[in-house]
């Protein structure tokens, strides 16, 4: 591999690595989601464009993949902290965690 | 050398990721570090395909990225309908 194939690959592990760390070390439901979303498609998008180079037309591959996972992902996130906040309770959420609750701001302007 | 440690922080990521899939309180948590897990894997087959030219495993590395959301999104549905928390 050349050098700066080798330093994205390090880069996006050493970022995978922090996705896990975080998941496991944040005590808030809402900072864990936090890590899990965001960090883990850049991740995978530097290991992508480091890997693209070794392995020819096969390139197009890691594209598909890593477009859909950026697209997806922190979607997906979105959707499941949205559907544990409305089935959760407020002990796990953490909710004296939060400084502002927009998603509750929201469902109290539309339920007056 | 390169791809020995990068692979190594994947195992290191994908095991943190198992550790809150046991421990996790709530189901939310346990998607989530299943989704991590799943990029890690992805990653590490990344690696491998670049460091020995074989690209034999990389169309695994785009199923898996288009599959894995619709299982998220299946859990989610599944959440908002009270059956699991």
């Amino acid at each position: 591999m050349n050098p700066v194939s080798s330093a994205l690959i390090l880069v996006g592990s050493v970022l995978a690595v922090l996705a896990g760390v975080g998941l496991l070390r944040f005590d808030s439901a809402a900072a864990r989601f936090h890590s899990a979303g965001k960090a883990s498609p850049i991740a995978f998008l530097f290991v992508a464009i480091g890997a693209a180079p070794e392995v020819g037309l096969f390139a197009a591959q890691l594209a598909v993949a890593a477009v859909a996972l950026v697209l997806t992902l922190p979607a997906a996130t979105h959707l499941l902290f949205r559907a544990t906040h409305r089935t959760s309770s407020s002990a796990y959420l953490r909710d004296d965690a939060l400084t502002r609750d927009r998603i509750s701001q929201a469902s109290k302007e539309t339920q007056p | 050398m390169i791809t020995s440690i990068a692979i190594a922080l994947f195992v290191v990521s994908s095991l943190c990721a198992m550790i809150r899939v046991i421990r996790g309180p709530g189901l939310a948590d346990r998607v989530i570090a299943l989704d991590v897990a799943l990029v890690a894997l992805m990653g590490a087959i990344a690696t491998k395909a670049a460091s020995t030219g074989s690209t034999t495993y990389l169309p695994i590395v785009a199923v898996v990225a288009i599959v894995g959301f619709t299982a998220t999104i299946v859990m989610t549905r599944f959440l908002e309908q009270g059956s699991g928390s």
